[in-house]
């Protein structure tokens, strides 16, 4: 894509070219490329052949789940009910995913207008994260034609997963409308991004509300399990606060990581605002991130000494504890501190990177690694594992194809400029808006 | 199931029923000395009970028949009521014990009066719980078929013998 | 320059604030309490008295139609079986089964081992759509329809019986004893393997009654039983329990599982649910209104980056 630029073609950032005129759905879709020349540049990037690659072996094992069932490709386990598919694809992808409502609140709410360059990153991380999240939830479902089913056709309200699944599935509908403003300006359509423009702060407030609630009712899904989870992974007071504070950093690291892969990997699309921005906003999200990171280390300790379970930390288990505990809280939050103290971007990135792995690491351990702690442990079956790294790819492949076109990355103008005059056209593009 | 059960509870009913009339009318001395219980011939064929020997090897007719044959009673705590030892109306074990599995009488068989008596085991599990206790501690044959032979509904109903799973090799693991 | 007026700005609180209240999570307090029904039926289960001669599975399996075992129910080494290095768990294709286990007091003792019917269910409790039912007669039975097979019960169960028809493509449904409710406990009747266990190991009957004879056993035979009914606290109390010559832990029973309903663990949680939902809104308007006040709430304006400090 670096070599757009061999083709003589400016990145689609306006909705009129520099010589007036209107760009076409086609042009947007082929990023103003011919269709032989899109080809050729996909054809050029090694990171395509590993997608294909992974889509070729696992796209026909997602069918073949569908046609065989759950049994062909699962452990069919009785005392493993939720696998990887729930263990990573809804425990992991939607704490890293908390980054569009707090971003949301940052910029909407509290009026931080400072971190809007990056906003849009961290609500479309947030919206496809849900998303996939459900993704994995279909597959995972033994009859996933009935999602509907607790919405309009029977009501468990006194369960966890219920409130799980109307808040994810409203809070979804909330994202598509916040990153839906970026979709009217790129299709086109003034006015619905002024419609949505005008719910901006409802949407915000009720993504919080619901934000919050499902993050920690994730949590509260494992009390039901008082005997399964390890005890010190268990916490029927703290469980729904631990998951709740630790998405926190989840999902603002998650924003760093994907800023970082985005800068380095596809600079082209991203406008001057957010590149001269990036370095400044990575420091105050990693700010955000080790306040987290330090309430959730403190809340830990506070249910591992609310419960009394010190006696657990001598055991096997516990020594795999405090790993999760050191690398996934611990460093990440010590790197970040000293990347902020020493306005050290990279470090912060680093740290960022780990905090994720923190978070993976956490929810793999209370959902599957240290679940049925006093039976057996179970590797998930090789389809499991493989259907999940293809979806996940399917994820990566979706979130790059909308941030080559929609402007998360950039601001939409109204008309293309040369160098140079792009203050003027940036002020156009706010009267236009 | 439900058939077989019903059944079952019949054939025992039925059974205890000719049991009665043959064992009641004995005195103490007068007992027989083989009882015959083959109107139970559904999953298992009937057995031919050694009453004799039984007698033989036991010392008090009261290990199985409690306080009803008129001899002094093992069980001290039966013998807070019955150490008079005097002779039953009768002897006959359905007399007491309801071939009805969920009859409200194996829980109170006469109201408050008799709490004594609540908690009564089922016909069918008076006798294997008799039978059964015993041989365990005196060693005898415990297992299902060192008694009955099992029938071919039994097998059916055991999916063994005959209708045992094709699959499986070692299908032969019977007592 | 759009500058929200109040009315439009309170009006997409709302909205955004409908969507999340449409969210019934009232109800969800008012579990937990729940004792059970008073005429609830129950089966008190002494282990002292089975035998393992295995007649309750053969009669579990016909009573319900399940598939063929893979061993005749007469063949008793499927006591030898070890999977994962746990003994036979019931599954979708047996609702019930009898374990051995060596003890030291008094060598191998067998547990049947089938759904407690457990007064307050987690399995219920953990339910969205609301498949499974606490019948008054007491069986927890389940309801394939509504069924979405999240599998939830499964995680929720404390005792690991629900199984699951993995293998199934078009209908895979949760699978486990339902106290023959259908067939004869709606009629009063005992289930199928209570009334063909030779031994009586189950008595079936009204549970306050059963726990009654249970408690008395123990005081009529100390030396028989160890001091304690497993089911009669344990998650709330259990419509089947059990008592037994040797401890509990010796028999594979998990008893460190809480006196109180699993459900109760999940109540801290939902007693935030609505207070985030009362109180968050007004909490984050007004920290709106606060931080931009003398501000223009719109977006895409052309603010100057960064001068807000921070």
């Amino acid at each position: 894509m670096k070599k757009l630029a061999t083709y003589g073609i400016k990145p689609h950032d306006a909705e009129v070219k520099a010589d007036g005129q209107k760009w076409s759905l086609m042009e947007k879709l082929l990023l103003g490329l011919t269709l032989d020349q899109y080809l050729d540049q996909l054809k050029r990037n090694k990171f395509n052949w590993l997608l294909a690659l992974i889509f070729a072996i696992g796209i026909p094992v997602i069918i073949y789940r569908f046609i065989f069932g759950l049994g062909v490709v699962t452990h069919a386990s009785y005392d493993y009910p939720w696998g990887l598919f729930l263990g990573f694809g809804l425990f992991c992808m939607v704490p890293l995913s908390a980054s569009g409502f707090m971003l949301g609140t940052t910029v909407e709410i509290f009026g931080r207008h400072d971190f809007e360059p990056i906003e849009r990153l961290a609500l479309l991380n947030g919206l496809l994260g849900y998303f996939f999240a459900v993704v994995y939830l279909l597959v995972d479902l033994g009859q996933p034609w009935r999602l509907i089913y607790p919405m309009f056709v029977s009501w468990g309200p006194a369960a966890v997963l219920f409130l799980v699944g109307w808040h994810v599935a409203t809070y979804l509908s909330v994202q598509v409308m916040e990153v839906s403003t970026a979709f009217f300006e790129w299709i086109g359509f003034p006015r619905g991004y002024e419609f949505i423009r005008k719910g901006t702060v409802g949407l915000t407030v009720s993504g919080i509300i619901l934000s919050t609630l499902h993050q920690g009712a994730l949590g509260a899904l494992f009390t039901y399990a008082p005997g399964k989870v390890h005890p010190l992974w268990y916490s029927s007071s703290f469980q729904w606060i631990h998951y709740f504070t630790s998405s926190i950093p989840a999902g603002l690291c998650m924003v760093i990581s994907v800023s970082t892969i985005v800068i380095l990997t596809m600079k082209w699309r991203c406008d001057d605002r957010f590149i001269n921005n990036l370095d400044r906003i990575t420091l105050s999200l990693a700010k955000g991130a080790a306040m987290g990171l330090i309430t959730y280390l403190f809340i830990k300790l506070l249910a591992v000494a609310h419960d009394n379970e010190w006696a657990y930390i001598a055991t096997g288990w516990g020594a795999w504890w405090l790993f999760e505990m050191l690398a996934g809280v611990l460093l990440p939050m010590f790197l970040l501190a000293v990347g902020i103290h020493n306005k050290n971007v990279l470090l912060c990135r680093i740290g960022a990177f780990v905090t994720v792995f923190g978070i993976l690491l956490n929810r793999l351990n209370t959902a599957l690694i240290t679940f049925n702690w006093q039976l057996y442990q179970e590797i998930p079956h090789m389809w499991e594992i493989v259907i999940s790294i293809t979806i996940f790819a399917i994820y990566v492949a979706t979130y790059r194809f909308i941030l080559n076109r929609l402007p998360i990355l950039y601001q939409y103008k109204a008309q293309a400029v040369e160098e140079g005059v792009a203050v003027e056209a940036e002020q156009k593009a706010a009267v236009n808006a | 199931m439900v058939r077989a059960g019903r059944q079952l509870i019949t054939g025992l009913g039925v059974l205890l029923l000719s049991a009665v009339l043959a064992v009641g009318c004995f005195a103490m001395d007068d007992f027989p000395d083989e009882v015959e219980i083959d109107s139970l011939a559904n999953l298992y064929d009937g057995v031919v009970f050694d009453h004799a020997m039984h007698v033989d090897m036991t010392e008090n007719c009261a290990d199985c028949h409690h306080h009803t044959t008129g001899t002094g009673v093992v069980d001290e705590y039966c013998a807070k009521c019955h150490d008079g030892a005097e002779d039953g109306d009768t002897v006959a074990c359905q007399d007491c014990h309801s071939a009805n599995p969920v009859s409200p009488e194996n829980f109170h068989s006469t109201p408050e009066a008799y709490s004594y008596h609540d908690d009564k085991p089922n016909l069918k599990a008076a006798y294997h719980l008799n039978c059964v206790g015993c041989h365990q501690d005196v060693g005898g044959p415990t297992g299902c078929e060192d008694c009955h032979a099992k029938t071919d509904a039994g097998e059916k109903y055991y999916h063994s013998g005959e209708y045992a799973p094709k699959q499986d090799p070692h299908q032969a693991a019977h007592h | 320059m759009s500058k929200i007026s109040r009315r439009k700005f309170l009006a997409g609180s709302v909205a955004g604030g409908a969507a999340v209240m449409m969210t019934p999570a009232k109800k969800a307090l008012a579990a937990g309490s729940f004792e059970g029904f008073p005429d609830g039926m129950g089966v008190l289960v002494d282990f002292t008295r089975c035998v393992g001669c295995r007649t309750c599975e053969a009669a579990c399996n016909k009573e319900q139609n399940l598939p063929a075992p893979a061993k005749p129910f007469d063949d008793y080494s499927v006591f030898d079986e070890i999977h994962h290095g746990q003994p036979r768990r019931p599954t979708s294709k047996a609702y019930t089964v009898v374990n051995r286990y060596e003890t030291k007091e008094e060598g191998p003792v067998f547990r049947k081992i089938q759904c407690n019917h457990c007064n307050e269910p987690a399995c219920l409790t953990s339910c969205f759509v609301n498949a499974y039912t606490k019948t008054p007669e007491g069986a927890v039975i389940y309801n394939s329809k509504v069924c979405v097979g999240c599998r939830n019960c499964m995680i929720a169960c404390p005792f690991h019986i629900p199984g699951y028809t993995y293998e199934s493509v078009i209908n895979p449904v949760i699978k486990k004893c339902i106290f023959c409710y259908d067939t004869r406990l709606k009629e009063g009747r005992p289930p199928a393997c209570v009334e063909s266990c030779p031994q009586q190991v189950m008595t079936f009957g009204k549970r306050a009654e059963l726990m009654n004879i249970a408690h008395e056993r123990m005081r009529k035979n100390p030396e028989k039983y160890v001091d304690h009914i497993y089911g009669e606290k344990e998650v709330g109390g259990t419509g089947w329990f059990y008592i037994s010559g040797v401890p509990f832990e010796e028999l594979g029973f998990d008893t460190h599982l809480p006196k109180e309903p699993i459900i109760n663990n999940v109540k801290d949680f939902l007693a935030v649910v609505p207070m985030v939902l009362a109180i968050w809104p007004a909490l984050f308007t007004g920290f709106h209104l606060l931080a931009t006040k003398g501000k223009s709430h719109g977006h895409g304006d052309d603010h100057s980056h960064g001068e807000e400090g921070h």
